[in-house]
C-alpha cells in the first residue's frame, strides 16, 4: 500500500538531520519518510500525553510534519536542532489543542514501565532509553514545587497566570520555581552528560 | 533594550501570556544574547518531550503523514480498490499558497488553493473546467467532476468549529466512502480523494478532528454529480 513511501536502505540513512532537512526542502520524499521514522514516535508519543486522545495526536503529528514538509526551506539551522524544531512544533499544537478543547489535564508523568520499542534501529532505540532515563531521573531530582511548575505547563499545558491561580502562589513565585527548575534540569542532564543544545539529534551521534 | 531574562523559560515551556509572548518576539528580534538563550532554553525543554511513555502511534499514522505531502490526487476511477481501503483517510490540512489563476471563473480567480496548486497540479484542474460536470453543491458552492471522476470542489466555507473538521464523502447507494478532510475559513479549491460517477452524491459533513469513517451528522451540502 505504501510502495514508493517505503525508504530504500542506504541513500538517507546516514545523513545527519540538518541533512534531511536540506534535501526536504528540494522535496525529497525518502528523506522526509526518514525524518518522520527518526522522530514521528517520540512526537506522537508527547502529543499523546499532552491531548489524552489517539486520534487528536494523530492529527497533530500530521500537522508537525505537514510543516516540517512545507517549511524546511525556511528552517534556520542556526536556530538549532531539527529536532528541537519538530518537539517544539509537536507541543505548541499539541497544547493549542489542550487549550481550545479545554481537554487538560493535571496528572503527572506516568511512571515507568514496560514500553514498547520504539526507533527504527536497535541503536536509536537504545539511545532512546537511556535520554526518558536521564530526563526522568534529572526530573525527580528537582524539589516537588519545581518539578510541578515544569510539568504542568509543559505537560498539561497550563499558562503560568494558570499556574498562580491554581497552585494559589503569586505569579512572580511561579516564574522564579519556573527559572530554578530549568537551571537545575539543565545542570543535571549536564551531569548525566547530556547537552540538550548539542546533543538531541541521534543522526549525528 | 530591556533583556527579557525572566520570560525565557516561560517561552520555552509555551507558558506565558500573549502579551508575554509578543514581548519576547519582538526583544528576541533583535537581541543575539536573548535569542540564544530561548534556542537553549527551547532545546531544554525539548529534551522534557523524550521523558514520556513510548506509545505506538496508530498503524495508519506513517501513511497517512506521508500521503499528506502527496498532491497527487488518486485519479483511477476503480470502486473496487476504493472498497478496498475504506479506512484510509487523507487530509490535506492548509497547503496554504495564494494563487491567481487567470483562467478560473472569477468567483475564484486569487484563492488560496489546498491541494491543487503544488507540482503543477493546476493544469489537471483547468482540464477538470474545461471538461467536466457541473453540479451545485448545497449553498456553498459546486462540485466539478471530469470524465475521469476525478471531482473539484468550489466552496466558500466558514471555518471548521474548534474541535471539528469537515469531511467530504463520496456516496454511492447506501454507502458513504472518505473523500477528504479540511478545515474551511474561505474559499477554497478543493480535489477530492477518492473519484466519484455519474449518479452519485458529493457530500459535505462536520465531523470530530481527524474525521470519521462514516458520516455521523447530517450533511451541510451535497451534490448529484
Amino acid at each position: 500500500m505504501d510502495s514508493g513511501n517505503t525508504p530504500r536502505e542506504g541513500r538517507v540513512e546516514h545523513l545527519s538531520d540538518h541533512g534531511l532537512l536540506a534535501l526536504i526542502g528540494r522535496g525529497d520524499r525518502e528523506a522526509f519518510a526518514r525524518l518522520y521514522d527518526l522522530y514521528g514516535p517520540a512526537a506522537y508519543a508527547l502529543a499523546a500525553r499532552i491531548v489524552r486522545d489517539r486520534d487528536l495526536a494523530a492529527d497533530v503529528v500530521q500537522n508537525v510534519f505537514l510543516a516540517v514538509w512545507t517549511g524546511a526551506t525556511q528552517f534556520d539551522p542556526a536556530r538549532g536542532q531539527p529536532s528541537t524544531w519538530i518537539m517544539t512544533m509537536t507541543h505548541h499544537k499539541a497544547v493549542d489543542m489542550v487549550r481550545r478543547e479545554q481537554r487538560r489535564r493535571t496528572e503527572v508523568l506516568d511512571a515507568a514501565g514496560d514500553e514498547p520499542a520504539e526507533g527504527p534501529t536497535v541503536e536509536e532505540q537504545a539511545w532512546r532509553g537511556v535520554t526518558r532515563t536521564n530526563v526522568r531521573a534529572a526530573l525527580a531530582r528537582l524539589p516537588d514545587p519545581h518539578r510541578e511548575v515544569i510539568e504542568l505547563a509543559y505537560f498539561a499545558g497550563y499558562s503560568q497566570s494558570e499556574l498562580a491561580d491554581r497552585l494559589a502562589v503569586p505569579i512572580g513565585t511561579v516564574k522564579s520555581r519556573t527559572f530554578a527548575a530549568m537551571r537545575a534540569l539543565r545542570e543535571a542532564l549536564a551531569a548525566a552528560g547530556m547537552h540538550p543544545e548539542d546533543e538531541w539529534n541521534t543522526s549525528t551521534s | 533594550m530591556e533583556h527579557v531574562d525572566e520570560l525565557i523559560h516561560g517561552q520555552a515551556l509555551y507558558a506565558l501570556s500573549p502579551e508575554e509572548e509578543e514581548q519576547v518576539a519582538l526583544h528576541v528580534a533583535e537581541c543575539d544574547r536573548c535569542r540564544r538563550q530561548l534556542r537553549e532554553a527551547e532545546a531544554l525543554a525539548a529534551s522534557l518531550a523524550y521523558a514520556v511513555p513510548a506509545v505506538a502511534p496508530p498503524p495508519d499514522l506513517r501513511d497517512r503523514v506521508l500521503a499528506a505531502i502527496d498532491p497527487v490526487v488518486e485519479t483511477a476511477p476503480a470502486p473496487a480498490a476504493a472498497a478496498r481501503r475504506p479506512a484510509a483517510r487523507r487530509s490535506w490540512w492548509p497547503r496554504l499558497a495564494a494563487v491567481a489563476v487567470p483562467a478560473m471563473a472569477a468567483a475564484v480567480i486569487g484563492l488560496a488553493v489546498w491541494n491543487v496548486s503544488l507540482r503543477g497540479d493546476l493544469s489537471s484542474l483547468h482540464g477538470n473546467l474545461s471538461s467536466g460536470r457541473v453540479a451545485r453543491l448545497g449553498n456553498v458552492g459546486s462540485v466539478v467532476m471530469s470524465s475521469d471522476g476525478r471531482s473539484t470542489m468550489f466552496a466558500s466555507m466558514p471555518a471548521a468549529p474548534a474541535g471539528k473538521t469537515y469531511e467530504a464523502w463520496v456516496i454511492r447507494g447506501q454507502a458513504a466512502v472518505p473523500a477528504g478532510l479540511f478545515r474551511g475559513g474561505g474559499t477554497l479549491v478543493l480535489t477530492l480523494t477518492k473519484p466519484a460517477r455519474p449518479g452519485d452524491e458529493i457530500a459535505i459533513t462536520i465531523e470530530p478532528a481527524g474525521g470519521t469513517k462514516q458520516p455521523t451528522t447530517t450533511p451541510i451540502a451535497h451534490a448529484s454529480v
